[in-house]
């Protein structure tokens, strides 16, 4: 690309330049990596410390963990090189599983039904050999034309990636008989309630301070498989395990997997249960990121406000039309670009003079939410994908160091457990959608008209505040 | 270099016991001749994903992969199965999880091309004058049909194998990180053959008979790669013990370097060693090969028409 003259003696000036240039660009790009580096190694310290069990209640001691990013210690390892002399130097060592086959099944033995999902059963199990209570998921083998399903691939690796306080463990993958294709269980950690079944048993919702401590727990978990490039794909309260102890822990990456800067493209969209599934999505988005996930997060957000799923709805032309009802309607401000997405050329929206915004219409539909906890809120649920806060930003929020302070899960009551007895109620939630399944959005479809959205409102007729007609 | 970021930082590693002994050499395998196969069909899969158009870290890790399924006494023997079935299975897989996945038919249809060839260290280059007759490595329907069942088969028998630790965490980004680190890209076109140096010895140490990648994490395999390279290229990297900020102790560092050193003579040895026959990739061939070398001495070069 350079041509040859640029190097001729008449241009020395442009060479010397060109020279200070480039060494000015590998200082920026040495210090980059320095500093890229300490990071990487505050993560790994971070991880070995959670793996050893070390693992500290991560509400008191999260300011002073995020503490450690200041520049002071970024340099650590640019300095370590001087004060190697002085001391001898402890050397990081990474301790990880060991290499080798699958166990056999065999190894537990069943003790009841869990759930029958949408990819597999699950189990309450005990190691025989060390008495162990564990969860054991059988995985669907279905579409065995390529061979092992991909995604089940995908399951298996994206967890065993996972090693966090607050994503369920997989212990191992254990295997039935048959040489090939045999059975494939994964054996997990076993919790006694998922938050979906709690819920619709209890009373009341869970108090302020309680709903704190579960939306710190869930996005530290999102802020964990986000850094490691894993979107989730089907965060909902029934994929949320918790114990006794006030823990909560994410479950079923049955459509997780890795993505990259840039996106992938060409990624599916019949990802994610209908009532938790982000706008971009039901448009039609074939490239989406972590944000995706952030919208289920303020969708659980809501449901732990009332215990009720906030979003319910009856199909995708009906899930956003609730979606614009609760969170406002889409322009080309707020949200570049949408109109390009596929599905919104099909959709019909009202022309408002005064379109109500997001802020006040979920202050108006959660009367108990603070500023902070509305503004939290609002924006997890913020139409343009771009907008959504980060999980890593959701934990930094003013709403969590306001009054009433997160319960310590200690504090945290205990309830029957229903997995540990009788096989769980099956819940009145949708199921994750199927690989094959067609969206309502089928091409050359009718426009989708949404004008009446909110037409009832001057009269105010909360609730049925709008009318769906498909023309 | 804007594709895969790191996603793991670090892996599981080989226990002594496991490197101490394998199924293979249970099952009456010379050592020597375990060696020479798990270099061959190490080499075949890194070959295979060129002509696949693989990423060289997909290829990576699975030459990671197929090396890790015939580890210790619990990992396949050569005497049950094939190393080449097992290189295929293991390509096949990992390009299935990466954003680079490829069909059966393209995986199968590449290797019956390396099959057809009668050694297996001299190759006809795909565009060569005088490549190699296509009627000889065409692939039937019938035969491609039951190739990929045995295919489906093997993938099954290897995610066993390795407990479903199909992923692995490589040293290559963070050499450069490293090198970044150690300001070797001042001078840019110094940076930049060393780079290619570093790189070179990372992957040779892919194929080397004390499996480097199951025994030693990325850090140290790039901190080891980036000392050698800086040694050859006479460079002076900053500071003394640089390699301690990496965590890397100077005995490992020595070992490293030792062995990524001794790489390539092992590789000539390989292929002077087998020059004029293949290197026996099934389970048929080792069984004569075995029949060979009961009678006349593994390894002495005998040229068999078997
Ligand atoms: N480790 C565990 N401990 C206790 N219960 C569990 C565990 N893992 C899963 N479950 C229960 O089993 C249910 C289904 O599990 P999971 O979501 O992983 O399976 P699935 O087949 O992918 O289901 P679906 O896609 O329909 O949600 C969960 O909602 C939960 O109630």
């Amino acid at each position: 690309m350079t041509g040859k003259s640029r190097w001729a003696d008449s241009q020395e000036d442009a060479v010397a330049e060109e020279q200070r240039r480039k060494e000015k660009e590998a200082k920026k790009r040495a210090k980059l990596a320095q500093q890229k580096l300490a990071e990487e190694r505050r993560k790994q310290h971070e991880q070995q410390e959670q793996q050893q069990g070390g693992v500290r209640d991560d509400l008191e001691n999260r300011p002073a963990k995020r503490q450690r990013l200041s520049p002071a210690q970024n340099t650590d390892t640019a300095q370590k090189t001087d004060k190697a002399a002085e001391a001898p130097t402890k050397l990081l060592k990474f301790h990880a599983p060991s290499l080798g086959p699958c166990r056999h099944v065999d190894n537990f033995e069943r003790l009841n039904h869990i759930e029958e999902g949408s990819y597999g059963w699950v189990s309450r199990a005990r190691e025989i050999a060390t008495g162990e209570v564990v969860a054991l998921k059988k995985l669907k083998m279905d579409n065995l034309n390529d061979g092992f399903p991909v995604t089940a691939l995908r399951e298996i690796q994206t967890l065993k990636a996972s090693k966090h306080p607050n994503i369920v463990d997989l212990r191992e993958v254990v295997v039935g008989d048959g040489d090939d294709f045999s059975d494939v269980f994964l054996v997990m950690d076993f919790l006694e309630h998922d938050l979906r079944t709690l819920q619709e048993d209890m009373a009341e919702p869970f108090l302020p301070s309680e709903t704190k401590t579960l939306l710190l727990q869930l996005a530290s978990a999102m802020e964990f498989l986000h850094d490691h490039w894993i979107i989730h794909r089907d965060l909902k309260t029934s994929n949320i395990l918790m114990n006794n102890r006030g823990e909560i822990k994410i479950a079923d990456f049955g459509m997780a997997r890795y993505f990259s800067d840039p996106p992938p493209p060409n990624l599916t969209q019949l990802v994610v249960t209908l009532w938790y599934r982000a706008p971009e999505l039901l448009l039609g988005a074939s490239t989406y990121d972590t944000a995706i996930d952030m919208w289920s997060v303020g969708c659980i957000f809501g449901e732990l406000l009332t215990k009720d799923p906030l979003l319910q709805g009856k199909n995708e032309v009906d899930q956003l039309a609730k979606i614009f009802a609760l969170a406002g309607i889409p322009n080309d401000d707020s949200w570049p670009g949408f109109r390009r997405l596929p599905n919104a050329r099909a959709l019909r929206l009202p022309r408002l003079p005064n379109p109500p915004k997001s802020s006040a219409l979920i202050r108006s539909k959660f009367p108990i939410l603070t500023n902070a906890g509305s503004a939290l809120l609002a924006a997890l649920l913020s139409l343009n994908p771009a907008s959504r806060p980060t999980a890593t930003e959701m934990l930094a929020h003013p709403y969590f160091r306001e009054q009433p302070k997160p319960k310590s899960k200690a504090m945290f009551p205990t309830f029957p457990s229903k997995a540990g007895q009788e096989k769980r109620r099956r819940r009145a939630t949708p199921d994750a959608p199927k690989r094959g399944e067609k969206g309502a959005f089928a091409k050359g479809r009718d426009a989708v008209d949404l004008t009446g959205l909110f037409s009832g409102r001057d009269a105010e007729a909360a609730g049925a505040g709008f009318r769906l007609k498909m023309v | 270099m804007a594709s895969a970021p790191p996603k793991l930082i670090g892996n599981p590693m080989a226990t002594v016991e496991q490197l101490e002994t394998s199924a293979s050499q249970i099952d009456g395998i010379p050592k020597e001749l375990e060696d020479s196969i798990h270099f061959a069909g190490a080499r075949l899969t890194q070959l295979a994903g060129i002509l696949l158009r693989l990423p060289q870290d997909i290829i990576a890790i699975a030459i990671v992969n197929y090396t890790r399924f015939w580890l210790g006494p619990e990992g396949g023997s050569l005497k049950k199965y094939g190393a080449k079935d097992i290189s295929i299975a293991s390509l096949y897989v990992t390009a299935k999880l990466s954003a680079y996945p490829r069909s059966p038919r393209s995986v199968i249809n590449v290797y019956a091309y390396f099959d057809a060839h009668e050694t297996t260290f001299e190759h006809h280059a795909p565009n060569s004058p005088n490549p190699l007759d296509p009627q000889t490595y065409f692939v039937s329907e019938g035969t491609y049909q039951a190739r990929r069942l045995a295919l489906m088969r093997t993938e099954a028998l290897l995610l066993r194998t390795l407990g479903f630790t199909t992923d692995t965490a490589l040293p290559y980004a963070l050499a450069i990180t490293y090198m970044q680190t150690l300001d070797a890209f001042a001078d840019h076109a110094a940076g930049s053959a060393l780079t290619k140096r570093v790189l070179a010895h990372l992957n040779s140490a892919l194929f080397s008979p004390q499996k480097l990648y199951l025994t030693h994490q990325p850090a140290a395999l790039a901190t080891a790669a980036i000392y050698l390279a800086g040694h050859e290229r006479e460079m002076k990297l900053a500071g003394e013990d640089w390699w301690e900020v990496f965590d890397v102790g100077r005995e490992e560092l020595g070992f490293l370097v030792f062995s990524l050193n001794s790489q390539n003579g092992f590789a000539e040895r390989e292929v002077e060693r087998w020059a004029g026959r293949k290197v026996p990739l099934t389970v048929l061939e080792v069984e004569r090969e075995m029949g060979v070398g009961v009678g006349m001495g593994v390894g002495m070069g005998v040229g068999m028409g078997v």
